[in-house]
Formats: C-alpha cells, structure tokens, sequence
C-alpha cells in the first residue's frame, strides 16, 4: 500500500483538501463525518496547513488534528516575503507536524499561486520534504482569475517560478480563470472547482494503489512528470452508454475536460492514461491500439486499466513541452511588475516633489 | 233592670228549648242499661215489650229487637253498634219516642240501653217462650249440650319449649254427657303429652277442664292454626252429639342457638391501592365475633401470592377465645415482589367452621424500575449523541 500524504496550504489549498476528505466519505453528504470514516484508496494522511486560523476553520470534512495553524494573526496577506520569513520561522514546528505522520512514497502540495502562504510555503516545503522524505513530490498549483489583480499574477509568477527551481517531481496546473465556466458565481466555481480536483486526485490515488489489468505505478508518474517542462494538467472524461472505450481514452484529451487549457496533441510531452470501468466496456485490444495512435502525436504514453463497476472513466494525466498560457501570464505578470514599479517611482516622485514645498520651513506655531 | 229580667228570661227559655235532646240523648233519662241474652225480654211501664230476637258479631255489629206496644203492630228493628240513641227511636201509640242504643255485641247476648221520659221504669224481664222450648217441655227429654274452649298458656313459642292446652268443658244442656271423647289434632313436628281421648261423664251443669302438653320439638317456625278439637258424646239416651272448640292461632319462632360466628376483614393500608414493589406496606386484619357465643379457639390461616413476603408481624395468630361482639385485630407488615395484581386471602377457622376474605392490590415498579426500561433506550441514544458530539468536536477547529 501507498503511503500518501496531501498537503492542503493556504485558503485555497485547505479548502481543495477539505474536498478530498469529502470525497473520501463516498460523497454521502454534508452529515456522512458523523457516522462514516473517509475511505481512501490507499493510506493517506492530510494536513491542512495555513497561517489564516479563519480559513482553518471554514473547512468542514477535515479533522481538526489535521488542521495545522503557522501562528501569524491574520494571515500573511498575499505578500510572500512575509510569508516565506513565517514559514522559516514555523519550519520546525511544521516539518515535526508532517513527521509525526509517518513516512511517505508520494506527498501532493496543493496550494494557489496566487495568494501569501499558500504560494510561499510550497517551493519551501519542497525543499524541506525533498531533504526529508524519499518521495515523489507533486504540486498542485491552483492559477488566480486573471481580473484578480496585478499582485495575484505576480505572485504567481514568482511562486512558479521557485516551484520549478525546487524542482519536484511535478506541477500540475489548475487554472481558475479556465474552469470559471463551471458556475456562475465565484463561490459555487470554486467549489465546482475543488470538487472536480478532488476526484481526480483521488481517481489518479486509487489507481496507483490498485492491482491493474494493466499497471502503471510511481516510477510511470515520475517519467510522466519528468516530461516536457515538468508542468502538466489533468483531463478527464466519462462515457456515456455506447462510447468506445477509444473514444473515451480520447474524451479525456479533450481541451474542455482539461483543468488548465492546453492541446495535448501539439504541446503534450509525455501523457499517463488510467482506465477505469465495467470489464465489458474495457477492450483491451482496443485500448492497446488507442495508445498506439496517441503515442506517436503525444509521445509516450502510459496506461493503466482498472477494473471496477460502472462505466468507463479516464483520467489522463500529461506535461507539457510548451505552454503558451503561462507565457502570456508571464507576460501579464511582467507588465504589472513593470506598470507597478513605474507607478510607484512616480507616486514617490510627486511624494517628493510636494515635499519639497515645505523643505527648509518649519512650523510656526 | 229590665235588661236584666229579658236576659234571664231569655236564658231559661233557651234551657227549656235544650232539656228534650238532653233527656234524648242523656243519661239521666235511661229505662234500661244493661245486657241481655238473644230470647230474653224487657216490659216497660207494662206495655211496652222489648224482646232480642238475634245478635251478629260480624261487623257491622248489630243486634235485633222485636217490640211489640198497646195499639201498634209488632216490629223489628236492627240497631249497630255505636250508632248512637237518636237514630234508632220508636214510637209509642200515644206519640211518646223511646231511643234503643247498642253498647256491645257478645255472642248469644247484646249489652243495650234504652232511653225515653224519665219517669219510666222496666217493670218485668222475661224469657221468650220458644217453639224448642215448648218441644223440649213437650217430651221432657234431657239432652247435653258440651261448650269446649280451647286456651293456649302462650300463644307464641320457641322451638324446644312446651305449650300447655286446656280444655274447659261445660255441659249447658240439662243431661249427663258420656262416652266422651276428644279427638285433637297437631301439628307437625309437635307431640301432644298427656292428652286425654276419653273423658269421664260430665253431668248437665257441670264444668270439666283438662290439659295437656304440646312440645315443640322440631316444628318450622311459622305461625300455624290449631284445628278445633272435635268432641264426641251421648245422652244418656244414647243419642250422638258433637260440638268443636274454636280454632287457636300458634306462632312457633325460630330456636336462639348459641354460636360463635366469625368474621375476618383484610386490610391492606395504600395510597389508591396501589403498592410498590419491594416497599414495606401494612395490612390490618380484624376478626369479628358476629355471633352470639363464645369462639373456641380461633386459628387464622393466610394465603399469600408467591411473591408476597411477610416482612413484620405474625399473620397466622392463633387466639384461645373470642366474645360476642368482640374482636381482635392485628397488622402485619408485608412485601411484594411482582408488579400486577394480587389477592391476599384470610382464612379464619373455628370449632367447625371458617370463614375467609381477601383483598386485593395492585403492585407497581417503583419509579427506578418503571423507567428502567426507558433509561435502557435512552442509553443508545445518549451514546449516539456522544458519539456525535465527539465527532463534531473532532471536525471542529
Ligand atoms: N480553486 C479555488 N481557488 C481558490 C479558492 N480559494 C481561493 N482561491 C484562489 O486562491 C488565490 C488566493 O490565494 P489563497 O489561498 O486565498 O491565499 P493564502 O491563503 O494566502 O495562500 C486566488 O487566486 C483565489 O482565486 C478555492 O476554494 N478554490
């Protein structure tokens, strides 16, 4: 058995885990905590990590010896500088918190780019856990609507950034101003959002921890991630009744089950399929042909197939040799560091200048 | 002055108008007071004949007279008892009123006055010559004539006690009675000791009595008549005759025995009858002597339900005697066990006889017991609510 650890850092991460730990009650509901246990597919152990002991709070489904407070009244703000000097102060506290869980063959730091703690914490964290543990490290890093402002898309610029010169196992990008079309309002998009994420972690958990028809385990998760740039996404895609199970391996590439908009067939380096469903809609010849086909447009493609009841769900899993997105984001990010800077140097100019008008005077009383 | 003359005038001449219905109705003015015997007759002033022709004990009593006076037709009347002298009047040829009242009604006699002016005087008495009389001096025959009276010394006996009967017999006819005998019938359950069936002669004029004892024995209580006693006898001629003694009332009472008769109450002291279970509760029991007699030895026996415990108290006593309308009473201290109904039962026993009573209670969970039951459910639901509160509490930070 795989032992997993989830860590869910700042607002956006607790609340993404708080959705796992939902989901681990079979979704039964708001009241399953009272009378159900979480049932992962495998050993997991979450830790809900911020400095916000209001966002602690909020979350519903995870144990409250899972929360863990950085104490730094409220929050850090978005400013990670001040947030990387709380988690240098707390590591210790930190780490021994994650220690006492035990050790671990594939840890997940889920966190926004865009926030203070969260997107601090993380490139840190892989640092520590790298030095820790003999695991996998695979951050899930949650992108900010892009109307969110100028300190979002530096930060997470920045975050980003240190992520990859942390170098983990791998980055998969969630992008909230992609899955904004899940819902109306802010509120529900988020929750449609974690939700969404939750499952597949949960789906791609299952599988590694699962005796497969066809097997793809860590070492196939660690070459998937080691593709391209080392960022990737998710997809995913659920027949209806009738589907091959050619098109639904290809339904899970589909842009618009993607969490981060990405075209894996021109920008796709190295791609992961997990297979699940009916044995009966499961044709393995089929599925061995499909892969075939993806394999020479994706490149390599590992495949898993997992049989379980119900209809067939994929879940494919890739990184990217390109990602024009996160370039313009990049680019987005740059301009309003540049835009910033300029706007300050002249408030501070004026500052100066008014002043100014008062030098060598003093007040006369 | 002369309003005093006119009133005193006025006052005599009111007098003189009251003096004739005074003379009618008053005593001063009786002619005769006194009792006569049907066939028997009075004169008055010589001319006026009272004779009593019959007399009737039936009520309406009544008496008649046949009168007979100078110029007048025989006549009959009928005068009833208290009918008073007024409305029974004869008139005499020459217009004078004589008034018959009747005082008493016997049987062959009738007690009367007669009232009229108070210068007239009853001035013979004398026998109505009758037809039988004339016969009898005719063959100058003489004859018996028994009278039987039957007396009881006590008209109302108690089983076991004796009735003495006696016989009075008197001979009114003018010849010797003999052969008598006396044929006296009883009544069940009762014996006649020393009852003659023969008497010896009785001679005309003579009076016999005899008695005898009627004992009680085992007769019903009841009231009973006693049949005439018939009495058969000659003449000395050697002719028959019978005569019957009226009938006599008996009342024959039950016997008083003298016996002890108990009775037993249980009490069980409650609020509205209802007990708990395993709580000490009292019950009284009394034992009456309601009969007339001295008990012997009394002994009591008690029948309780199995989950009942005597906690305090003998309830099986025994007692050597109890008086009449006495009692004895005692408590005892018990317990039951069940919950439900029970009957305690009490029997007392005396000489030959018993006599038993019981009571009944209801027994009920005390409170502890009675929500037991709930307290076991609520168990599960107190633990369900820990257990929730205890998971809340987990997923609350
Ligand atoms: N998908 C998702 N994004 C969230 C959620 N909450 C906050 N975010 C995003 O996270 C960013 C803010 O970072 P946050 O986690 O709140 O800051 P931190 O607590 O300082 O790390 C913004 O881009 C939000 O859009 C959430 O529940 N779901």
């Amino acid at each position: 058995m795989l032992n997993i650890l989830v860590l869910g850092l700042g607002q956006c991460g607790n609340r993404i885990l708080d959705s796992i730990n939902s989901e681990a009650f079979g979704g039964n509901g708001m009241f399953a905590k009272y009378y159900s246990n979480q049932k992962f597919p495998a050993s997991v152990k979450t830790i809900a990590i911020n400095t916000a002991i209001n966002d602690l709070k909020g979350l519903k489904c995870t144990l409250a010896k899972d929360r863990f407070h950085v104490p730094h009244l409220h929050g850090v703000g978005a400013n990670r500088t001040l947030g990387k000097k709380v988690f240098e102060d707390n590591k210790e506290l930190i780490m021994g918190e994650i220690d006492k869980r035990g050790s671990f063959d594939l840890i997940f730091i889920i966190t926004s780019t865009a926030g203070g703690s969260g997107s601090s914490f993380a490139p840190r964290l892989v640092e520590e856990l790298k030095a820790a543990y003999n695991a996998q490290i695979v951050c899930i890093a949650v992108l900010p609507f892009r109307e969110e402002g100028s300190i979002s898309l530096q930060n997470t610029a920045f975050c980003i950034k240190e992520l990859i010169e942390e170098k983990p196992n791998g980055i998969l990008l969630v992008d909230n101003q992609y899955l904004k079309k899940y819902a109306g309002d802010i509120k529900s998009a988020y929750d449609k959002i974690n939700e969404t994420t939750a499952r597949r972690l949960l789906f791609l958990i299952e599988a590694l921890n699962s005796e497969m028809l066809m097997v793809t385990d860590l070492g196939d998760l660690k070459t998937v991630m080691n593709g391209g740039v080392g960022i990737g996404t998710m997809g995913f895609y659920e027949s209806d009744n009738g589907n091959t199970v050619k098109s639904t391996i290809l339904g899970s590439f589909k842009p618009s089950g993607l969490l981060f908009p990405a075209n894996v067939y021109t920008e796709g380096a190295r791609a992961m399929l997990i297979i699940k469903g009916n044995k009966k809609y499961l044709d393995l010849d089929m599925i061995n042909k499909t892969i075939e086909e993806l394999s020479t447009e994706v490149g390599q493609v590992f495949k898993g197939v997992l049989v379980k009841k119900g209809p067939a769900k994929v879940l494919s899993l890739f990184t990217l040799n390109s990602i024009p997105e996160l370039d313009s984001l990049y680019a987005s990010a740059a301009d309003a560091i540049r835009t910033e800077k300029v706007k300050r140097e002249e408030s501070k100019k004026q500052l100066d200048n008014a002043f100014a008008c008062i030098e060598e005077l003093e007040p006369i009383y | 002055m002369n309003s005093v003359r006119i009133l005193v005038i006025a006052t005599i001449f009111v007098f003189m108008l009251l003096i004739p219905v005074v003379v009618a109705s008053g005593n001063d003015s009786y002619i005769f007071d006194n009792e006569l015997q049907v066939n028997e007759g009075i004169t008055i002033e010589t001319s006026i004949h009272i004779e009593v022709v019959d007399v009737n004990r039936i009520p309406p009593e009544r008496a008649k007279f046949r009168i007979t006076s100078y110029q007048k037709p025989e006549r009959t009347i009928t005068v009833f008892r208290e009918d008073g002298p007024q409305v029974n009047k004869y008139e005499t040829y020459r217009g004078t009123s004589i008034y018959f009242d009747v005082i008493g009604v016997y049987s062959d006699s009738v007690q009367f006055s007669v009232s009229g002016p108070s210068n007239w005087r009853v001035t013979d008495y004398y026998d109505v010559e009758t037809e039988e009389d004339l016969e009898e001096v005719a063959d100058a025959v003489t004859v018996p004539k028994l009278k039987i009276t039957r007396t009881l010394d006590i008209a109302s006996v108690q089983q076991g006690q004796t009735v003495k009967v006696t016989f009075k017999i008197k001979n009114e006819g003018n010849g010797t009675a003999s052969e008598i005998e006396l044929d006296e019938s009883t009544i069940t359950g009762a014996y006649m000791e020393g009852c003659p069936a023969s008497l010896n002669d009785i001679a005309a004029g003579a009076t016999e009595r005899v008695s005898y004892d009627l004992k009680i024995i085992d007769a019903e209580p009841g009231t009973y008549e006693l049949n005439p006693t018939l009495l058969n006898y000659k003449s000395e001629s050697g002719a028959s005759y019978s005569s019957e003694s009226t009938s006599n009332v008996l009342v024959i009472v039950a016997e008083e025995v003298l016996v002890p008769e108990l009775g037993i109450k249980v009490t069980i002291e409650s609020d509205d009858d209802v007990i708990t279970c395993g709580d000490r509760f009292p019950a009284i029991i009394r034992i009456d002597n309601i009969g007339n007699a001295t008990s012997g030895r009394v002994t009591i026996k008690s029948h309780l339900p199995d989950d009942v415990r005597v906690a305090d108290g003998e309830i099986d006593p025994v007692y050597e005697s109890i008086k009449p309308g006495d009692f004895v009473e005692y408590d005892v201290t018990m317990i039951a066990y069940e919950p439900g109904k029970h009957i305690i039962k009490m029997d007392v026993l005396w000489a030959d006889a018993e006599a038993s009573a019981s009571a009944e209670f209801w027994a009920e969970l005390s409170g502890f017991d009675k929500y037991y039951i709930y307290i076991l459910a609520a168990i599960p639901i107190v633990l369900i609510l820990l257990w929730l509160i205890k998971r809340r509490r987990e997923y609350s930070f």
